[in-house]
Protein backbone atom coordinates (compact mmCIF):
# COMPACT_ATOMS: atom_id res chain seq x y z
CA UNK A 1 0.00 0.00 0.00
CA UNK A 2 1.00 3.42 -0.58
CA UNK A 3 0.11 7.39 -0.19
CA UNK A 4 -1.83 8.16 -2.77
CA UNK A 5 -0.30 10.43 -5.28
CA UNK A 6 -1.31 14.34 -5.75
CA UNK A 7 -0.03 15.30 -2.26
CA UNK A 8 2.72 17.52 -0.88
CA UNK A 9 4.19 16.81 2.33
CA UNK A 10 6.12 19.92 4.14
CA UNK A 11 7.39 21.57 6.96
CA UNK A 12 6.00 24.83 7.42
CA UNK A 13 7.45 27.26 10.28
CA UNK A 14 7.21 23.90 12.75
CA UNK A 15 4.28 21.66 11.53
CA UNK A 16 4.13 19.04 9.22
CA UNK A 17 1.29 19.93 6.72
CA UNK A 18 0.05 17.82 3.66
CA UNK A 19 -1.43 19.88 0.49
CA UNK A 20 -3.13 18.36 -2.32
CA UNK A 21 -1.20 19.12 -5.71
CA UNK A 22 -2.34 18.45 -9.28
CA UNK A 23 -6.10 17.61 -10.03
CA UNK A 24 -6.80 17.37 -6.26
CA UNK A 25 -5.95 20.53 -5.63
CA UNK A 26 -8.88 22.03 -7.45
CA UNK A 27 -11.62 19.88 -5.29
CA UNK A 28 -10.03 19.90 -1.94
CA UNK A 29 -8.59 23.42 -0.75
CA UNK A 30 -8.16 21.85 3.10
CA UNK A 31 -4.86 21.49 4.71
CA UNK A 32 -3.56 18.16 6.93
CA UNK A 33 -1.49 18.45 9.62
CA UNK A 34 0.57 15.81 10.74
CA UNK A 35 2.43 15.12 13.98
CA UNK A 36 6.06 13.59 14.00
CA UNK A 37 5.02 10.05 14.11
CA UNK A 38 2.23 11.03 11.74
CA UNK A 39 4.67 12.99 9.43
CA UNK A 40 7.14 9.69 9.68
CA UNK A 41 4.32 6.96 8.43
CA UNK A 42 3.54 9.51 5.36
CA UNK A 43 6.66 9.80 4.24
CA UNK A 44 7.71 6.09 4.75
CA UNK A 45 4.37 5.62 3.06
CA UNK A 46 5.03 7.63 -0.14
CA UNK A 47 6.64 3.79 -1.44
CA UNK A 48 4.74 1.31 -1.62
CA UNK A 49 5.32 -0.30 1.81
CA UNK A 50 3.46 -3.60 4.01
CA UNK A 51 2.06 -3.14 7.40
CA UNK A 52 4.46 -5.36 8.70
CA UNK A 53 7.16 -3.14 7.01
CA UNK A 54 6.14 -0.06 8.26
CA UNK A 55 6.05 -1.39 12.07
CA UNK A 56 9.55 -2.27 11.24
CA UNK A 57 10.91 1.39 10.32
CA UNK A 58 8.86 2.74 13.37
CA UNK A 59 10.56 0.03 15.35
CA UNK A 60 13.77 1.00 14.62
CA UNK A 61 13.03 5.25 14.47
CA UNK A 62 11.15 5.52 17.74
CA UNK A 63 12.15 3.77 21.06
CA UNK A 64 8.89 2.14 21.25
CA UNK A 65 7.64 -1.61 21.83
CA UNK A 66 6.25 -3.81 19.03
CA UNK A 67 2.81 -3.84 20.41
CA UNK A 68 2.15 -0.04 20.61
CA UNK A 69 3.85 0.19 17.13
CA UNK A 70 1.80 -2.26 15.65
CA UNK A 71 -1.94 -0.98 16.97
CA UNK A 72 -0.57 2.66 15.86
CA UNK A 73 0.18 1.88 12.78
CA UNK A 74 -3.30 0.17 12.30
CA UNK A 75 -5.46 3.01 13.88
CA UNK A 76 -3.32 5.40 11.18
CA UNK A 77 -3.40 3.51 8.60
CA UNK A 78 -7.39 2.80 8.71
CA UNK A 79 -7.81 6.58 9.18
CA UNK A 80 -5.93 7.56 6.12
CA UNK A 81 -8.44 4.82 4.30
CA UNK A 82 -11.05 6.62 5.54
CA UNK A 83 -10.29 9.78 4.42
CA UNK A 84 -9.57 8.47 0.72
CA UNK A 85 -5.56 9.08 0.80
CA UNK A 86 -4.52 4.96 0.25
CA UNK A 87 -4.01 3.21 -2.79
CA UNK A 88 -3.36 -0.24 -2.19
CA UNK B 1 2.18 46.29 -24.00
CA UNK B 2 2.01 48.44 -20.99
CA UNK B 3 5.44 48.35 -18.67
CA UNK B 4 4.97 48.46 -15.38
CA UNK B 5 6.89 47.53 -12.19
CA UNK B 6 4.64 46.17 -9.58
CA UNK B 7 6.86 44.80 -6.59
CA UNK B 8 9.97 45.62 -7.37
CA UNK B 9 9.14 43.10 -10.42
CA UNK B 10 9.19 44.53 -14.42
CA UNK B 11 6.00 43.71 -15.99
CA UNK B 12 5.26 43.76 -19.62
CA UNK B 13 1.66 43.33 -19.94
CA UNK B 14 -1.58 43.44 -22.23
CA UNK B 15 -4.37 45.22 -21.32
CA UNK B 16 -7.03 47.54 -22.80
CA UNK B 17 -10.15 48.21 -20.54
CA UNK B 18 -11.01 51.19 -18.26
CA UNK B 19 -10.10 49.85 -14.51
CA UNK B 20 -7.01 48.24 -15.81
CA UNK B 21 -6.08 51.37 -17.12
CA UNK B 22 -6.86 53.68 -14.15
CA UNK B 23 -5.04 51.09 -11.61
CA UNK B 24 -2.14 50.30 -13.33
CA UNK B 25 -1.50 54.49 -14.03
CA UNK B 26 0.96 54.69 -10.84
CA UNK B 27 2.63 51.96 -11.73
CA UNK B 28 4.24 52.76 -14.96
CA UNK B 29 8.20 52.17 -15.40
CA UNK B 30 10.43 52.21 -18.37
CA UNK B 31 12.74 48.85 -18.88
CA UNK B 32 14.97 46.95 -21.40
CA UNK B 33 13.88 43.64 -19.95
CA UNK B 34 10.86 42.41 -18.63
CA UNK B 35 10.71 39.96 -15.95
CA UNK B 36 7.26 38.63 -16.63
CA UNK B 37 5.12 39.18 -19.78
CA UNK B 38 1.27 38.90 -19.08
CA UNK B 39 -0.22 38.60 -22.59
CA UNK B 40 -3.34 36.62 -22.19
CA UNK B 41 -4.81 34.97 -25.33
CA UNK B 42 -8.04 36.25 -26.38
CA UNK B 43 -9.63 33.10 -26.56
CA UNK B 44 -8.60 32.64 -22.69
CA UNK B 45 -10.79 35.94 -21.89
CA UNK B 46 -13.54 34.66 -24.67
CA UNK B 47 -14.10 31.67 -22.27
CA UNK B 48 -13.67 32.72 -19.09
CA UNK B 49 -16.32 35.65 -20.40
CA UNK B 50 -18.76 32.36 -21.78
CA UNK B 51 -18.44 30.88 -18.13
CA UNK B 52 -19.02 34.04 -16.00
CA UNK B 53 -21.69 35.78 -18.39
CA UNK B 54 -22.42 38.32 -15.80
CA UNK B 55 -19.11 39.66 -15.62
CA UNK B 56 -17.69 42.46 -18.05
CA UNK B 57 -14.67 41.98 -20.56
CA UNK B 58 -13.32 45.03 -18.12
CA UNK B 59 -13.79 42.95 -15.22
CA UNK B 60 -12.62 39.84 -16.45
CA UNK B 61 -9.08 41.46 -17.86
CA UNK B 62 -8.93 43.01 -13.90
CA UNK B 63 -9.48 40.09 -12.58
CA UNK B 64 -7.46 37.29 -14.72
CA UNK B 65 -3.99 39.61 -15.33
CA UNK B 66 -4.40 40.02 -11.32
CA UNK B 67 -4.31 36.15 -11.19
CA UNK B 68 -1.52 35.98 -13.62
CA UNK B 69 0.49 38.52 -11.61
CA UNK B 70 0.11 36.55 -8.05
CA UNK B 71 1.32 33.20 -9.54
CA UNK B 72 3.78 34.65 -11.14
CA UNK B 73 4.72 36.37 -7.71
CA UNK B 74 5.57 33.07 -6.30
CA UNK B 75 8.82 32.90 -8.25
CA UNK B 76 9.94 35.85 -7.37
CA UNK B 77 9.75 34.36 -3.25
CA UNK B 78 6.32 36.63 -2.59
CA UNK B 79 2.97 35.53 -2.91
CA UNK B 80 -0.50 37.29 -2.26
CA UNK B 81 -2.52 37.33 0.66
CA UNK B 82 -6.13 38.23 0.30
CA UNK B 83 -6.16 40.88 2.79
CA UNK B 84 -7.08 44.77 3.24
CA UNK B 85 -3.34 46.33 3.98
CA UNK B 86 -3.09 49.67 6.04
CA UNK B 87 0.25 51.22 6.94
CA UNK B 88 0.72 53.15 9.86
CA UNK B 89 3.97 54.51 11.72
CA UNK B 90 6.18 52.62 8.60
CA UNK B 91 4.55 49.57 9.11
CA UNK B 92 2.07 46.99 7.07
CA UNK B 93 -0.50 45.36 8.96
CA UNK B 94 -2.68 43.20 6.86
CA UNK B 95 -6.21 42.26 8.27
CA UNK B 96 -7.45 39.21 5.99
CA UNK B 97 -10.74 37.41 6.14
CA UNK B 98 -13.40 36.02 3.85
CA UNK B 99 -14.82 38.31 1.32
CA UNK B 100 -17.79 40.07 3.53
CA UNK B 101 -16.54 39.72 6.49
CA UNK B 102 -15.25 43.53 6.68
CA UNK B 103 -11.47 43.75 6.67
CA UNK B 104 -11.99 46.97 4.46
CA UNK B 105 -14.87 47.98 6.64
CA UNK B 106 -11.76 47.61 9.56
CA UNK B 107 -8.90 49.46 7.95
CA UNK B 108 -11.39 52.32 6.68
CA UNK B 109 -12.09 53.12 10.79
CA UNK B 110 -8.41 53.13 11.39
CA UNK B 111 -8.53 56.09 7.97
CA UNK B 112 -11.11 57.33 10.49
CA UNK B 113 -9.77 57.22 14.18
CA UNK B 114 -6.00 58.43 12.46
CA UNK B 115 -6.59 60.37 9.54
CA UNK B 116 -6.06 59.24 5.91
CA UNK B 117 -2.67 60.81 5.68
CA UNK B 118 -1.11 58.75 8.80
CA UNK B 119 -2.86 55.44 8.06
CA UNK B 120 -2.55 54.34 3.95
CA UNK B 121 -4.15 51.86 2.45
CA UNK B 122 -1.36 49.97 0.63
CA UNK B 123 -4.21 47.52 -1.25
CA UNK B 124 -7.41 47.01 -0.34
CA UNK B 125 -7.42 43.35 -0.98
CA UNK B 126 -4.40 42.17 -2.67
CA UNK B 127 -1.31 42.86 -1.34
CA UNK B 128 1.80 41.47 -2.08
CA UNK B 129 4.48 40.19 0.30
CA UNK B 130 8.11 39.44 -0.72
CA UNK B 131 11.31 38.69 0.81
CA UNK B 132 14.57 40.28 0.22
CA UNK B 133 17.42 41.69 1.11
CA UNK B 134 16.69 39.34 4.14
CA UNK B 135 13.28 41.88 5.25
CA UNK B 136 9.95 40.73 4.86
CA UNK B 137 8.30 43.74 2.67
CA UNK B 138 4.64 44.76 2.03
CA UNK B 139 3.84 46.31 -1.91
CA UNK B 140 0.59 48.28 -3.49
CA UNK B 141 -0.17 46.65 -6.53
CA UNK B 142 -2.47 47.65 -8.92
CA UNK B 143 -5.16 45.09 -7.94
CA UNK B 144 -7.28 45.92 -5.23
CA UNK B 145 -10.33 43.99 -5.18
CA UNK B 146 -13.56 46.54 -5.96
CA UNK B 147 -12.05 49.71 -4.22
CA UNK B 148 -9.54 51.80 -6.23
CA UNK B 149 -7.25 51.79 -2.80
CA UNK B 150 -3.56 50.83 -3.42
CA UNK B 151 -0.10 52.53 -2.92
CA UNK B 152 2.49 51.91 -5.34
CA UNK B 153 4.85 52.08 -2.20
CA UNK B 154 6.99 49.08 -0.15
CA UNK B 155 6.87 48.91 3.45
CA UNK B 156 8.10 46.16 5.89
CA UNK B 157 5.23 44.48 7.37
CA UNK B 158 4.04 44.80 10.79
CA UNK B 159 1.42 42.28 11.51
CA UNK B 160 -0.56 39.65 9.79
CA UNK B 161 -4.21 39.75 11.61
CA UNK B 162 -7.25 37.19 11.13
CA UNK B 163 -10.49 39.14 11.26
CA UNK B 164 -13.57 37.90 12.22
CA UNK B 165 -16.61 39.46 13.53
CA UNK B 166 -17.71 39.68 16.98
CA UNK B 167 -20.04 42.05 19.06
CA UNK B 168 -17.16 42.83 21.11
CA UNK B 169 -13.49 43.78 20.46
CA UNK B 170 -10.55 41.32 21.23
CA UNK B 171 -7.57 40.25 20.31
CA UNK B 172 -5.10 37.57 20.64
CA UNK B 173 -1.64 36.41 19.56
CA UNK B 174 -1.52 33.13 17.74
CA UNK B 175 0.74 30.09 16.69
CA UNK B 176 2.15 29.70 13.23
CA UNK B 177 0.29 25.97 13.24
CA UNK B 178 -2.83 27.97 13.69
CA UNK B 179 -2.27 30.48 10.79
CA UNK B 180 -1.39 28.11 8.33
CA UNK B 181 -4.93 26.76 7.09
CA UNK B 182 -5.97 30.36 7.61
CA UNK B 183 -3.31 31.80 5.45
CA UNK B 184 -3.60 28.86 2.58
CA UNK B 185 -7.63 29.70 2.66
CA UNK B 186 -6.54 33.56 1.90
CA UNK B 187 -4.00 33.32 -1.06
CA UNK B 188 -3.85 31.64 -4.87
CA UNK B 189 -3.21 27.70 -4.25
CA UNK B 190 -0.89 26.32 -7.19
CA UNK B 191 -1.26 23.45 -8.71
CA UNK B 192 2.23 22.68 -10.16
CA UNK B 193 4.35 20.75 -7.23
CA UNK B 194 7.28 23.20 -7.38
CA UNK B 195 5.14 26.05 -7.52
CA UNK B 196 3.38 24.84 -4.21
CA UNK B 197 7.11 24.07 -2.83
CA UNK B 198 7.91 27.87 -3.40
CA UNK B 199 4.48 29.43 -1.49
CA UNK B 200 5.08 26.60 1.10
CA UNK B 201 9.13 27.55 1.67
CA UNK B 202 7.60 31.09 1.41
CA UNK B 203 5.24 30.72 4.36
CA UNK B 204 7.64 28.84 6.21
CA UNK B 205 9.43 32.41 6.56
CA UNK B 206 6.74 34.25 7.10
CA UNK B 207 5.08 32.33 9.57
CA UNK B 208 8.09 31.34 11.65
CA UNK B 209 9.02 35.88 11.36
CA UNK B 210 6.15 37.44 12.00
CA UNK B 211 3.74 38.27 14.87
CA UNK B 212 -0.13 36.50 14.24
CA UNK B 213 -3.22 37.30 15.30
CA UNK B 214 -6.68 36.64 15.82
CA UNK B 215 -8.65 39.50 15.86
CA UNK B 216 -12.57 39.79 16.83
CA UNK B 217 -14.43 43.33 16.26
CA UNK B 218 -17.72 45.21 15.79
CA UNK B 219 -17.58 48.41 13.91
CA UNK B 220 -16.61 51.03 16.00
CA UNK B 221 -13.55 52.97 16.91
CA UNK B 222 -13.01 51.01 19.98
CA UNK B 223 -11.93 48.22 17.98
CA UNK B 224 -9.51 50.47 16.13
CA UNK B 225 -7.80 51.24 19.36
CA UNK B 226 -8.08 47.13 20.67
CA UNK B 227 -6.57 46.35 17.78
CA UNK B 228 -3.78 48.76 17.30
CA UNK B 229 -2.73 48.34 20.49
CA UNK B 230 -2.98 45.38 20.23
CA UNK B 231 -0.38 44.49 16.87
CA UNK B 232 1.57 47.62 16.70
CA UNK B 233 5.40 47.00 16.42
CA UNK B 234 6.96 48.72 19.59
CA UNK B 235 10.13 49.87 18.65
Amino acid sequence: MKIKDGYLLREVAGSNIVVPIGEGAIDFSGVITLNEVGAFIWKSLEEDITEAELVDRILAEYDIDKETAQNDVKEYISSLRGAGLIAD
Amino acid sequence: MHKLRVADINLLIDYKYDTMIKQAAFYKADFDKPDVTIDIPSENYDLWSKESPHLSMNDIEYIYTGAAFYEALLHFNGFMLHSSGVVKDGYAYLFSADPGTGKSTHTELWQKHFGKDKAVIINDDKPAIRLTDNRLWVYGTPWSGKTDKNVNIKVPLGAIVFLERSENNWIREIKPAEAIPLVMQQTIRPVEKDVMIMLLDMLDRVLSSTKLYKLGCNISEEAVEVSYNGIKVEE
